[in-house]
């Protein structure tokens, strides 16, 4: 029975991890969302004892007490008045924490556009020179920063959700909506999609790498840069098997922007979207067949090339850092 | 109640003296299978009757235009090679070893004209239980099956003569080609059979259904024969085509094709002109809204020598084969139907009629036949 009862509660356990936990806030948004929901459960909690122990009174209390709950003043007091004032108390804190996070502060350290697909994360960041810097499934924000995400969806309704820096936000096709988070320490904050939105859905997840601002703005410069030149028998391959069709490496003739921009896939940490850890291995598997991980993707499996081709294909992309 | 079960143990103790009958005559052997028996006259026309309904009920598929010369064509080759064996042919009687059927396969000139379209093409899909008629052997292959179709109605009206031209395409092999595929050393010996429908020596393909295979990579063709010796790829008429041929003969078509100069397509009309124009910019840039990647990026000069060149191509062929995806079930096909079909089906009518028009007048890539260099 103690062992059936223990066997319940594992699944909490998967909370424990701090990447992707809103009870481990790592940014000001996080943090007020942190406090809310600490008040909430608390007074919730209050609340809840002081009920059991006026039901507790009503049945075996004493005559004094039972006489009192048992007045009409009781039910417009305790019934109507308390509620009344709490939940205004707490609609009014609510909204002051809506108001504080979707207030407009002062212009932001980066603007990022992210665009949910089927189901992957598109992310372009807007440089200062008006250029954009292609990637995908991974964020980066300077610590400390206000930076303000651009939501868009692609093809049907996901919500972006990273636990640990902000609240959610569903992103509804043709809408366009804005989110400012920041993260306080420097980290890898592990975000997914929060909405079902099909078959691979439970797949959709993405990181946000938190960096020292001079570290951030140093790599945003190296990413707007055309990829290191290869010409190897992988570069070749990759225009051979038609991967340009739907995949972007800038400075090759690789434009496609059907799926992934591949230009520094290599320096991610994770492919199919934070789903597989980004290895040599890990990408020969996907290109041979992605539906195998991911059913329904648009990747089509490219499982009769021989096993060398995808060695050096995987080599290439590895080498896009 | 006894009152009541009454009927019913009748009808358990019936059915059980029937069934034990039946069991007893199969144990016993006492029916005779024998083909050289034959049926009585009253099976004969029970199980005729039967057939007939069977058929007819579920015949309820919408026939194209049967009196298409390109259909009539592609469906002349399958009959010579697959159907002719047991039903003859204009000229051809139905072959002693046959007449021992039971039943004989029906001389079709005198037999089709009972069956509506539908039912035919019922029939040549499906097969009929134990009469040695077989099913087709690829499924999805709805367009060769009313070639087939097309042809069968059409064969009345042929003599021997016009039979041999429509069948074999017009394909001569000369006596010393004969040599020549006995040494393997030029035409392999399978091209006999392929010429029917995709011609040899640079002539065309007997149908506009038909691809022309001059000039295509080799490790492309070579894949392609391979997955229909397998079944991996559906289609009955190459199945058959290249059922019994060795690996050895296999790859020797496959270099034979491919190094054969394609031929230069007919400039398209102006009336034709803004079709070509929504292909051309549908290949060379895709739809990345619609999700439909460029063509040519698989398709052009450059590509893996496993992919096929599309460019002066036949219109009717390229449509339909992107019908056959767009139409097709999920998971069916070789490795390379499952890159294509999911692409295929993001196209549009419109969109496919566009590319066909535009690959089928675009010049073969002189340098095509060479990209097996990678």
């Amino acid at each position: 029975m103690k062992a059936r009862f223990a066997f319940c509660l594992l699944p909490l356990l998967a909370a424990c991890g701090q990447s992707q936990s809103a009870l481990h806030p790592a940014g000001e948004e996080a943090a007020r969302i942190h406090l809310l929901s600490l008040t909430l459960f608390g007074g919730a909690a209050i609340i809840l004892l002081l009920v059991a122990l006026a039901a507790w009174l009503a049945i075996r209390g004493p005559e004094g007490a039972r006489t009192v709950l048992r007045a009409p003043r009781m039910v417009v007091l305790a019934g109507i008045a308390v509620p009344v004032v709490t939940l205004s108390a707490l609609l009014t804190y609510g909204l002051w924490v809506m108001a504080k996070s979707s207030a407009p502060g002062g212009a932001p350290a980066a603007r990022i556009v992210v665009t949910a697909e089927q189901w992957w994360w598109r992310v372009s960041y807007a440089r200062a020179d008006g250029a954009a810097v292609e990637s995908a499934n991974e964020i980066r924000i300077p610590v400390g920063r206000e930076v303000e995400l651009e939501l868009h969806s692609g093809d049907v309704i996901h919500s972006f959700w990273v636990p640990a820096l902000a609240g959610k936000l569903d992103m509804i096709p043709g809408r366009t909506h804005r989110l400012r988070l920041s993260a306080a320490r420097p980290g890898i904050y592990r975000g997914q999609c929060a909405e079902y939105c099909g078959g691979a859905h439970a797949w959709m997840a993405f990181e946000v790498i938190a960096m020292p601002g001079a570290e951030f703005a140093a790599w945003l410069a190296a990413a707007a840069m055309p990829a290191p030149a290869a010409a190897g028998r992988g570069a070749a391959l990759f225009q051979a098997t038609g991967c340009g069709a739907c995949h972007r490496i800038a400075g090759t003739a690789a434009t496609g922007t059907i799926g992934p921009d591949l230009t520094r896939v290599g320096a991610r940490r994770f492919i199919g979207a934070a789903m597989l850890p980004q290895t040599p291995e890990n990408l020969s598997r996907f290109i041979a067949d992605a539906q195998h991980f991911k059913p329904g993707a648009g990747m089509p499996p490219f499982g009769f090339l021989a096993d060398a081709d995808l060695a050096a294909l995987s080599a290439y992309l590895s080498g896009l850092r | 109640m006894g009152e009541a079960r009454r009927p019913l143990i009748a009808v358990a103790l019936a059915g059980a003296l029937l069934g034990s009958g039946l069991l007893l005559v199969a144990v016993t052997g006492a029916y005779n299978i024998a083909a050289s028996e034959g049926h009585w006259r009253i099976t004969e026309i029970l199980l005729r009757f039967g057939l007939e309904r069977s058929v007819s009920v579920r015949a309820n598929e919408t026939p194209p235009r049967l009196d298409d010369p390109d259909l009539i064509r592609l469906g002349a080759g399958h009959f010579h090679a697959a159907c002719a064996p047991c039903h003859g042919a204009p000229g051809t009687p139905v072959p002693a070893f046959v007449g021992g059927m039971l039943p004989t396969p029906p001389d079709l000139r005198t037999r089709v004209d009972a069956w509506s379209d539908a039912e035919l093409f019922r029939i040549i899909r499906h097969g009929i239980k134990y009469t040695g008629m077989p099913a087709w052997p690829s499924r999805g292959t709805e367009r060769e099956i009313w070639a087939v179709t097309a042809f069968v109605r059409h064969m009345h009206r042929l003599d021997a003569a016009a039979y041999q031209a429509l069948a074999r395409g017009g394909a001569t092999m000369s006596a010393a080609d004969g040599t020549a595929s006995g040494s393997g050393r030029n035409l392999p010996d399978g091209v006999a059979a392929c010429a029917h429908c995709h011609g040899a020596q640079g002539q065309q393909p007997s149908s506009a259904l038909v691809p022309t295979l001059y000039g295509q990579p080799e490790a492309m063709l070579r894949a392609a024969l391979r997955s229909y010796a397998q079944r991996t790829r559906p289609s009955g008429v190459m199945q058959v085509a290249v059922d019994g041929l060795s690996p050895r003969q296999l790859d020797q078509l496959a270099a034979y094709y491919a190094a054969i100069a394609p031929p230069v397509p007919q400039p398209p009309t102006p009336d034709q002109m803004p079709l070509v124009e929504a292909g051309r910019v549908l290949a060379e840039h895709g739809d990345a809204a619609a999700r439909i990647p460029a063509c040519l990026s698989c398709h052009g000069p450059q590509a893996l020598p496993l992919y096929p060149r599309l460019a002066g191509q036949s219109a009717r062929y390229l449509e339909g084969r992107l019908d056959g995806w767009r139409h097709g079930a999920q998971a069916r096909g070789d490795a390379l139907d499952r890159v294509m079909a999911p692409i295929a089906r993001r196209l549009s009518e419109e969109q496919a009629r566009a590319l066909a028009a535009f690959f089928a007048q675009q010049a073969p890539h002189a340098a095509q036949a060479r990209a097996d260099g990678l």
